[in-house]
């Protein structure tokens, strides 16, 4: 496939549709600050969006739910071993081997 | 005041912690970044146009999501706004965590704003929010969002060269998975913050039918307000 010259404006707004959100409230800061309810409600932002994107992505197969697959149990593995154990590295060792080892005993 | 006590709040000392803290999530960005190396190379990308969108755009879901649309010819309004979907958390990240830049000049918090990514969000809110020093916070935020920048350039150049030679039975991408889990696991600790993420997580499955991936927007919108109505409801029961 070719693409013009087009491609590199499509790069250019994608960007600046990223770094603008990104930036826009620290570039601020000091002029415009969110109240303080709001700010506090914040705090709850990140571990509602990193569910929000590891949930659907272990419990979906295909778009629909799926109880019974290898990623949720890979998954329920690294976040024992995450709870349980200190070591950054444990989780991704466990995690990889649980998910490995059903794909190769549960071909398909 | 001690010189340990000195360096311990300075430029050098912050990105040395920031170092420490942010190395092992940042693990996960390896196979993601492989991933859409990949991804760009399948869709027809020379490797020159492929590293151009990689330094211009820098955000790993919005390159995936849009690439499906750019080889479909889709208009540059609905690529657009699509990307602008997915970046949309980073609006709530970027409020988030303005305060803790507090003291840092307009220059860095451009720069500090373009390299916000998850890893760096999740790694530096409390610190950002606790230490009073701007030069250590600066050391601490820069050197998570540097890294971040040089493994994603590096390994999604190895990704664009490596294209269809990793077999794809190795799930190399779950790490990234892994990686979130990671980040996920010590916060849920305090309980509102596990009714965020349950609310979250499974509102983002029950919303997946919704259009540009808006679903997973409205979950994060509510499992925020699920984890602040529970700590309301935490402190009337103690109070």
């Amino acid at each position: 496939m070719n693409y013009d010259a087009s491609l590199w404006l499509i790069f250019i707004l994608l960007g600046l549709a990223t770094t603008l959100p990104r930036a826009g409230f620290i570039v601020l800061g000091n002029r415009f600050s969110l109240p303080p309810t709001l700010q506090r409600a914040l705090r709850y932002a990140p571990a509602a969006a990193l569910a929000a994107i590891v949930v659907p992505d272990v419990l979906l197969v295909g778009g629909s739910v799926e109880p019974i697959n290898p990623k949720l149990a890979a998954a329920i593995a690294a976040i024992l071993v995450a709870a349980r154990w200190r070591n950054p590295w444990l989780p991704f060792i466990v995690g990889m081997a649980v998910l490995l080892g059903l794909k190769a005993l549960f071909p398909g | 005041m001690q010189p340990s006590d000195f360096e311990r709040h300075g430029f050098a000392a912050g990105v040395r912690e920031g170092f420490v803290a942010f190395l092992p999530v940042s693990v996960g960005l390896i196979p993601w970044a492989l991933v859409v190396g990949m991804a760009m190379t399948s869709a027809g990308f020379t490797p020159l146009q492929a590293m151009g969108m990689n330094i211009i755009v820098f955000a790993g879901t919005a390159q995936l999501g849009t690439l499906p649309l750019i080889v479909d010819n889709a208009p540059l309004w609905l690529i657009v706004t699509t990307g602008l979907a997915l970046n949309l958390r980073f609006l709530i990240f970027s409020a988030g965590i303005a305060p803790g830049f507090r003291g840092i000049g307009t220059g860095w918090r451009w720069l500090c704003g373009h390299l916000l990514t998850d890893g760096s969000f999740a790694v530096c809110y409390d610190k950002l929010m606790q230490v009073d020093n701007p030069r250590w916070r600066l050391g601490f935020y820069l050197v998570t969002g540097v890294w971040t920048w040089l493994l994603w350039q590096a390994f999604t150049l190895a990704g664009i060269f490596a294209a269809g030679i990793v077999p794809k039975s190795w799930s190399l991408e779950f790490m990234a998975t892994i990686a979130l889990i990671v980040l996920l696991v010590p916060m849920a600790k305090a309980r509102p913050m596990l009714v965020a993420a349950l609310v979250g997580g499974g509102s983002a499955v029950l919303l997946r039918g919704m259009p540009l991936r808006l679903g997973i927007v409205t979950a994060i919108c509510l499992g925020i307000a699920a984890g602040f109505a529970a700590e309301h409801w935490q402190e009337k029961k103690t109070a």
